[in-house]
């Protein structure tokens, strides 16, 4: 009887085990039955109703100015909250809370005629007030350290001309200013924050914000999700979306499941290696969309060995950066030849210096920079001694994958590379804070705009100018970019400046990555830019049954 | 008795000083800041004055004595990722660790007491070596490998099961939604837990039935029964609540990674938040709850066992 017993266990847990040695990881059928009965539906539009599901990596912090807003706050805030501008559908910055915007002649004066219809989620009207408060007692207070708060360092003061028109008063021109003021720059509330610690105001920055956006606050959980629902009284297109739940997943493997089981609607892939299984998915979409971000190597230019350009250039020649592309970037990102990303349309130009792949090429820059093989170690030398470069890295999407194939790269053509993985924070510390490296790999993402002055000025050495780089006739050309308004007059300026980048190199440019955009078929009228800009327009997106 | 508790309460005092002056150094020297000021766009301008508002520019040593000084009056400070008060943060998420770990351990109890006795008994035959093979998978398999693989299969497969989250709390409460996100996590602790507590009990069980008094039971006719679940269990229990009591404050400082994978916001989640973050507040906190869970546990056992074997007493 008893013996009976265990063997109907004994067989109940081994089949327990066949089950779960049977499914294979990544290869096994993807497939799954679909709900709807009718494959093909016919479009009928937008309609009213239905939610979408957003992943966030970590409880976000609704304060767009907050210095613990990352990017998790970042896709919940432009939601949330309005800016006076909000990136175009050309990416070019288009009327949100400001309907119109005018520069003075000389360039220190922009005036943003505001709407006038536009309530607080609490009912309270919006004037010119908020954004005054917004910038002169939040960004431009210097003890509070404010997110972003670096775009606006020309900016004196935001003056209220009546209540629906700010002026903006410069010490020089900013000819970023509107492209600035849509990127996480969203105005808060005067008569919730007046006369309080804007970081210490925990009713508002982790319970219940009041902003003006699409989308109002219906709950939160810490931990867990961060559930929105329609402003009806929202003074653009009324959301078609009942709901928008941001939900709380740390783990990115996580992401890829719950799309596949349908629990999640759209985000962007960090990690593409799960992109074919993905692609292959059922009801399941992928699409690639351009972003302002370009990846790069520095070589640190306080450094006496690193600063003959030759050797920037001889790195570039070595490294096969298609190839890297190919297969750890499967393909999502172009070769980038300057900074300007080819989503900014008007500027980008790629009739300029490129660097093939070329080790031999290399090989002689490298030689005519006096590095050479004098022991016959196979790695050069220099002055007859050893000359190694310490690369330090920080572990986050595929930059230890690529920063592998570097190394190797460098090694092919004599550099003695030392790959040096940190965890991403002590990363930050040794690399940015301390400057302390000698090569690294990283990547910057900037708003809709080519003024690249924060990351190779060199009035910026102390900020995001990480390489420390110094050029004083790069420093000219982007001076002048970033004080010219005129389009056309700007686009010359940036062609001349991309000319020099690429001959440079103030940093050794990799790839433009594109977003792997991953989204469930049924959501349509997300516009075709990449996932944080299309959230913009959030408003437009539907559920199509 | 009542020196007893005198004599662990300052053991216990001791160790949690000891305890968190580690965890503070640590922490606090470990490469890295807050992330607030570790963003890669900030300027320097920016970290400092975020620096100076977290009270960081002071030296190490007497952050850690204006802490102790502080948690002695029961305040551990705001959160450095949050700005939200630290007892809050972690009483937000320990209810739903109590609530894996209680059900994890009354299923792993129950089950591996169970199993070890059947193991125990049937030594060397086919059933022992069924659940000495199931054990040993269990206890070599990846917590983070089979989530991933259940998910697979009951939430991507088959769509039986969410594949993280805690389900519906509150006003949207229902029965099922809850039990249909528990069941994953709590299977994923089981099988790390419940080997221990069947090969404990197993090896135990094994000891004691090969000792005279059961001998004496079984001559004097007492049904077999009786002889392993009155005469030999109750004497093989002492080293199984040991290992209970080991397992306990495992669980409730948060299965980091069975939390993480299925999304369940408890004390594991909240350990991975605060240490990529660097949020010394909130890690001292949660090292100090940790600390007291074990304490406590401890106490508990060495309670039980005077219960349980009247020789045990005033140990």
């Amino acid at each position: 009887m008893k013996s009976k017993k265990l063997k109907i266990l004994s067989l109940f847990l081994l089949s327990f085990v066949l089950l779960f040695s049977g499914c294979n990881y990544g290869g096994g059928s993807s497939s799954t039955t679909s709900s709807g009965e009718g494959s093909e539906e016919t479009t009928n539009g937008p309609r009213k109703g239905g939610k979408v599901t957003i992943p966030i990596v970590a409880d976000p912090t609704f304060n767009p100015w907050h210095p613990i807003a990352y990017a998790e706050s970042n896709v919940i805030n432009r939601v949330i909250f309005s800016g006076l501008t909000q990136p175009g559908k050309d990416l070019l910055p288009a009327p949100d809370l400001a309907k119109d915007w005018s520069t003075s002649e000389d360039g220190l004066e922009w005036t943003f005629i505001l709407r006038d219809d536009v309530k607080w989620h609490d009912g309270e009207k919006f004037t010119a007030e908020d954004v005054a408060f917004t910038f002169n007692e939040v960004a431009l207070n210097k003890e509070l350290g404010a997110n972003n708060s670096s775009y606006f360092q020309k900016l004196k003061e935001v003056q209220v001309v009546d209540d629906y028109t700010v002026k903006f008063i410069l010490e020089s021109p900013v000819a970023a200013l509107p492209a600035y003021l849509s990127f996480n720059t969203e105005i808060i509330p005067k008569h919730i924050f007046e006369g309080q610690d804007p970081w210490e105001l925990t009713s508002f920055n982790k319970q219940k914000p009041v902003g003006t956006g699409s989308f109002k606050i219906k709950s939160y959980t810490s931990g867990q999700s961060v559930v929105l629902e329609r402003n009806d009284d929202y003074y653009g297109e009324k959301a078609y979306l009942d709901e928008v739940e941001y939900k709380v997943l740390a783990d990115a493997n996580t992401h890829v499941a719950q799309l596949l089981s349908g629990e999640l609607s759209i985000f962007a892939l960090d990690d593409l290696a799960a992109i074919d299984r993905i692609k292959n998915a059922e009801g399941v979409e992928v699409v690639a969309r351009d972003t302002t971000r370009f990846f790069w190597i520095i070589l640190n230019q306080q450094l006496e060995q690193f600063q003959d350009v030759k050797v920037r250039q001889a790195v570039l020649h070595a490294i096969d950066r298609q190839n890297i592309i190919d297969t750890v970037l499967k393909g999502y990102g172009t070769i980038a030849d300057t900074g300007i990303a080819p989503a900014l349309k008007e500027y980008y130009t790629d009739d300029v210096k490129r660097y093939e792949y070329d080790p031999e090429q290399a090989k002689k820059l490298l030689a005519e920079a006096g590095l050479k093989d004098t022991n016959g170690d196979g790695l050069l030398d220099k002055d007859g001694k050893k000359f190694t470069i310490d690369f330090k890295i920080g572990i986050q999407g595929d930059i230890e994958a690529v920063s592998q194939m570097v190394q190797q790269y460098l090694k092919a053509v004599g550099l003695d590379v030392k790959l040096n993985t940190m965890e991403w924070n002590a990363m930050i510390q040794d690399v940015v804070v301390k400057r302390n490296y000698e090569m690294s790999l990283n990547w910057w993402r900037y708003p809709s705009d080519p003024d690249l002055s924060a990351y190779m000025h060199s009035a910026n050495v102390k900020g995001n100018n990480i390489p420390a780089y110094q050029n004083s006739e790069l420093d000219k050309l982007l001076d002048a970019g970033a004080q010219e308004s005129d389009v056309e007059k700007r686009k010359e300026i940036y062609l001349e400046a991309q000319k020099m980048m690429a001959e440079q190199l103030p940093y050794i440019f990799l790839w433009y990555p594109q977003e792997a955009q991953v989204r469930v078929e049924k959501l349509k009228g997300v516009p075709d830019l990449a996932f944080g800009d299309a959230l913009h327009y959030i408003n437009e997106w539907y559920i199509e049954e | 008795m009542l020196r007893f508790m005198i004599n662990r309460a300052g053991q216990s005092a001791i160790l949690l000083l000891i305890v968190t002056l580690i965890t503070f150094f640590l922490v606090n020297l470990a490469p890295g800041g807050p992330s607030s000021t570790m963003r890669m766009e900030a300027t320097e301008e920016e970290r400092q004055a975020i620096v100076e508002k977290l009270g960081l520019d002071q030296p190490v040593h007497i952050r850690y004595v204006e802490w102790l000084k502080n948690g002695l009056h029961g305040d551990f400070g705001t959160s450095f990722t949050s700005s939200e008060p630290v007892i809050q943060r972690i009483m937000e998420r320990l209810p739903y660790t109590i609530e894996l770990t209680i059900f994890t351990i009354v299923i792993s109890v129950i089950l591996g007491i169970f199993f070890g006795v059947i193991s125990a008994v049937k030594r060397g035959k086919v059933g022992d070596h069924v659940i000495n093979f199931v054990s040993v998978i269990g206890l070599s398999v990846p917590a983070f490998w089979l989530g991933l693989m259940l998910i697979l299969l009951f939430s991507i497969t088959f769509k039986w099961l969410p594949s993280s989250g805690v389900g519906p709390r509150g006003e949207d409460f229902e029965l099922w939604g809850w039990i249909s996100h528990l069941i994953m996590p709590v299977l994923i602790l089981t099988t790390t837990v419940l080997p221990h507590i069947v090969r404990f009990t197993r090896s135990s069980m094994l000891e004691v039935t090969s000792q005279n008094y059961i001998r004496t039971a079984r001559a004097k006719g007492a049904k077999e029964s009786v002889v392993l679940y009155v005469h030999a269990l109750r004497n093989a229990l002492i080293p199984i609540i040991t290992i209970i009591g080991m397992l306990i404050p495992r669980l409730l400082s948060g299965a980091v990674i069975t939390e993480a994978i299925f999304g369940w916001t408890g004390i594991g989640t909240l350990i991975i938040e605060a240490a990529r973050g660097r949020d010394y507040p909130l890690v001292m906190g949660i090292t100090v709850m940790i600390t007291l869970v074990v304490v406590f546990c401890n106490l508990i056992v060495d309670f039980l066992y005077s219960r349980v074997d009247p020789r045990v007493k005033n140990v």
